[in-house]
């Protein structure tokens, strides 16, 4: 189906609660609807099987409009309807909940309700996601107003209930700090025995406040923040929000420049799974297999450094284009590092597929059916390993994809094992891309110029990271700086199929469930930033540059 | 003058201190072996002593609610349990110190001792974390104690004692583990579940429950636990060596023979996944215990008709 006809499709399903249609851009549909319509609106589309929910924007208009937006996304293939709610600008304004038509709704839902201060009716939990415990009430990151200030600490309040014995039933904390968990999250199983029979979770204590921090800082200075988003797929951050930003300013990126942001983003793909194979059979206690992926993995992070200068946070790109070249040299120094790892990873895919003692704890394990797949909203090589067709690569080719596109990879049975096959299948897809992009990078610029000012309006890029879908909302005012910026990273999405999932299982089975879906819990964890009086551990933009200063002078000493 | 012995004999030699330091060469060549295994550097050949010696001037931690008692008083029950078991037994291929007729039951059971006071322990722990880590420890003591125990009676059956020093001492003109080698088989993988090894590693599986029953012990409890399961190694790896791979002999071949041993397992550490309790239960009472059941008839049989 192509995206006029999706489009045309989401028009007519949406006529009667329509107030008011735009198309922002080929590919998009805005609708504009009341607030009371959400339900029937989303069970339209729903009913008619129009796309998946991808993310929901909450933005403050300002006092001048005085109004909040609330706008829920809607993607199938490369179209997007957006349904756009304007809410009163008042403490706690009424919204519909959805999350009982779309259950990975919930998490977004609590989002909106503790940065915007959006009253969710009906939503099934409430708590905060990401702000601290100890955050004070009615104060919300996201309304325009917001200052440092407001968000003084005040004595923390238990967002979760006291844990304890229950009768026979115990609850099982996991996390913060947990030897499974190689980041901070929280979980909550309720166990059984050894049988799970509830889950629950907290994120955000690795918050940050990059969404709101990109507000405060010029075009050029984002691109560096939002690199920091995350320390493995820090390319897929800075490749989403560029194309954003060049589509915004009607700028072409040289063909060149594309297809070595793609080489980057395969290694990146490449590294970024390899890592995942080391933990997630760390988790299932086979060590060997943890430590031999992780040695391979240095080859690509070497080739990364090679080509780049940095191993995590490449820096690559620049607003319309990239930084380095990839010389002659470099293509046959990437051609004989990829004929090392697809050789490996050949073997770990022969590993996970038959090694019997590592069957026993991935086969039959975490079995997610396609039509669950799809309800739950799952991404990425978790959705594929279902047989759900969601890649963005394909269903919305961008960059380099349009001229060396790459094939799907998904998997049947959706269970542990499918999960390891589909992406071990994937990396073999991507060193073939990697090489064939090599062998025929198109000759042209590297970069082009690129205005200071962004002309006004709002864009959306999706762009495939090695976990799924990274969804970037923004939205310039023709100034120097973005007016919003929503990002929505596909872990995510993903922890409704784990949490749901995980009932009924063992909690020996927890790790590897999580770990099934590759979370990444920097990039969920992105909002806040508190500034504490008299807090020697915080510093100032100022003060930071002095330490570095004063740290460097004295390394350059010792030398 | 024989309190006096004894009192070396236990303290000093072949128990106590040269016991314990060779259970952590012992420790050493294992976990140095898994590394090399795994593509790793692996510590030095100090690096149990040195971590025991850190242990052991820490601050012990002891959480609330637990019984002062039994968190002071099971680690080293557990330890002297392992140590006693050691008298009874040919460590490094000498002559057990003590000899009395039934001792290889009283050494099995010594051997338990120490997954039993873990069990206690981390039921006394008062985490979570530790409560199921003490269940699927006790939990693994069912599964594999029988199998285990069937293994090591099929040699005193064939020997016709239960005298450890006799056994060995038949054992040396029987190499049992080709008269017996399902018995052989089903004791090597018993001695990982009893030392709680990968695959069977499931009661301590840190990134499910951190360290398991362990996981509120710090400091000295900590250490001595720690002794206490080097020094099972020693002593559960000489049974089998005794047993089955023919007897004392010479105390260099011995070692070279326990060595052998700890090969084997090291190999089977880092290539297999670690099990669900559940899945290491369904092992051993399908295979190992039927098997080892199997070995004993045989045996029974055998002796009925030469006899």
């Amino acid at each position: 189906m192509t995206t006029e006809t999706s489009l045309k499709r989401a028009t007519e399903i949406l006529a009667p609660f329509s107030k008011g249609n735009a198309n922002p851009e080929t590919n998009r549909l805005d609708v504009d609807i009341e607030a009371s319509d959400l339900p029937a609106a989303t069970s339209a589309l729903m009913r008619n099987q129009w796309g998946y929910l991808s993310a929901i924007t909450p933005t403050d208009l300002g006092k001048e409009m005085n109004k909040l937006e609330v706008i829920y996304h809607f993607c199938e293939g490369a179209a997007i309807t957006s349904l756009r709610i304007h809410l009163p600008r008042e403490d706690q304004p009424d919204i519909p909940s959805i999350s009982d038509q779309i259950p990975v709704a919930s998490f977004f839902e609590r989002e909106l309700g503790e940065m915007l201060g959006v009253h969710v009716v009906g939503t099934p939990d409430s708590s905060r996601l990401f702000l601290p415990d100890d955050w004070p009430d009615r104060v919300y990151p996201l309304r325009e107003d917001f200052s440092v200030e407001q968000a003084a600490p005040v004595v923390p309040r238990a967002t979760l209930p006291e844990i304890g014995r229950v009768g026979n039933k115990f609850t099982v904390p996991i996390g913060p700090q947990h030897p499974a968990l190689k980041e901070p999250g929280h979980f909550e199983f309720s166990v059984d025995g050894e049988i799970i029979t509830g889950a629950r979770m907290r994120l955000g204590y690795v918050h940050r406040g990059i969404e709101k921090a990109t507000e405060k800082r010029n075009w050029i200075q984002n691109l560096y923040l939002l690199e920091r988003i995350c320390g493995i797929c820090s390319h897929t951050h800075t490749s989403a929000y560029a194309m954003g930003v060049e589509k915004l300013a009607q700028v072409e990126v040289p063909r060149r420049a594309q297809a070595i942001r793609e080489i980057i983003a395969g290694l990146e793909r490449i590294h970024s799974h390899l890592l995942w194979l080391g933990v997630a059979a760390h988790e299932a206690g086979f060590d060997t297999l943890f430590m031999y992926s992780w040695r391979d993995r240095e080859t690509v992070m070497d080739l990364l450094e090679t080509l780049t200068g940095n191993r995590v946070n490449y820096s690559i790109i620049v607003l319309g284009g990239v930084k380095h070249d990839i010389a002659a040299e470099h293509s046959r120094s990437i051609h004989t590092a990829l004929d090392y790892l697809e050789e490996r990873i050949r073997y770990y895919l022969h590993i996970v597929t038959t090694d019997a003692s590592f069957l026993q704890r991935t086969r039959g394990i975490g079995t997610m059916t396609l039509e669950e797949a799809r309800h739950f909203g799952a991404l990425g090589p978790t959705a594929r390993a279902s047989g759900l067709e969601r890649d963005v690569r394909i269903d919305a080719p961008y960059g380099a994809y349009h001229y060396f596109p790459v094939s799907l990879i998904t998997g049947e049975n959706g269970d542990l094992e499918a999960r390891f096959e589909v992406r071990m299948k994937e990396l073999l897809v991507t060193c073939f891309t990697i090489r064939t992009l090599v062998d025929n990078l198109p000759p042209g610029e590297l970069a082009v110029r690129f205005p200071r000012k962004i002309p006004a309006g709002e864009t959306i890029s999706r762009v495939e990271a090695p976990r799924g879908e990274a969804f970037y909302y923004i939205k310039s005012g023709g100034g120097e700086s973005p007016l919003r910026i929503k990002i929505r990273t596909p872990s995510l999405c993903n922890w409704t199929s784990v949490l749901n999932k995980a009932v009924g299982h063992q909690l020996a089975d927890v790790p590897m469930l999580i770990a099934g879906m590759d979370p990444c819990f920097s990039c969920n964890d992105r909002m806040i930033t508190v500034r504490r009086k008299n807090d020697l551990q915080t510093f100032s933009w100022s003060q930071i540059r002095e330490y570095g200063i004063r740290k460097y002078a004295a390394v350059r000493e010792l030398k | 003058m024989n309190i006096i012995s004894s009192l070396i004999s236990l303290m000093f030699f072949p128990a106590g201190i040269s016991l314990i330091l060779s259970g952590m060469l012992y420790e050493w060549a294992d976990r140095k072996l898994v590394a090399r295994f795994q593509n790793r550097i692996g510590p030095r050949w100090f690096q149990p002593l040195a971590d025991t010696i850190k242990l052991l001037s820490k601050e012990e931690i002891k959480p609330h609610g637990v019984n002062n008692l039994l968190f002071y008083g099971l680690p080293i029950v557990a330890l002297s349990g392992a140590l006693t078991a050691a008298l009874y037994t040919p460590v490094i291929g000498l002559t057990p110190t003590y000899s009395f007729q039934g001792d290889l039951i009283v050494a099995l059971y010594l051997l338990s001792l120490l997954t039993m006071c873990t069990g206690l322990a981390g039921w006394n722990g008062a985490s979570r974390f530790s409560i199921i880590g003490a269940t699927r420890s006790l939990t693994q003591l069912f599964a594999y104690e029988a199998p285990f125990l069937l293994a090591l009676l099929g040699p005193a059956m064939a020997a016709g004692t239960w005298m450890i020093k006799d056994v060995s001492t038949y054992a040396e003109s029987h190499w049992m583990f080709i008269s017996q080698p399902v018995g052989f088989v089903v004791a090597l993988i018993g001695l990982m579940g009893k030392l709680e090894l990968p695959p069977f590693d499931a009661p301590e599986a840190e990134t499910e429950i951190v360290a398991g029953a362990l996981t509120e012990y710090s400091g000295r409890g900590l250490a001595l636990f720690h002794i206490g399961k080097s020094v099972e190694l020693v002593v559960a790896i000489s049974l089998v060596t005794a047993f089955y791979l023919g007897g004392i002999g010479n105390p260099l071949v011995f070692l070279l023979k326990t060595l052998i041993i700890l090969l084997f397992m090291s190999t089977l550490q880092s290539m297999l996944t670690r099990l669900r309790i559940d899945q290491t239960v369904g092992i051993w009472w399908r295979f190992g215990a039927l098997l080892a059941l199997l070995q004993i008839l045989v045996i029974v049989l055998l002796k009925g008709w030469l006899s």
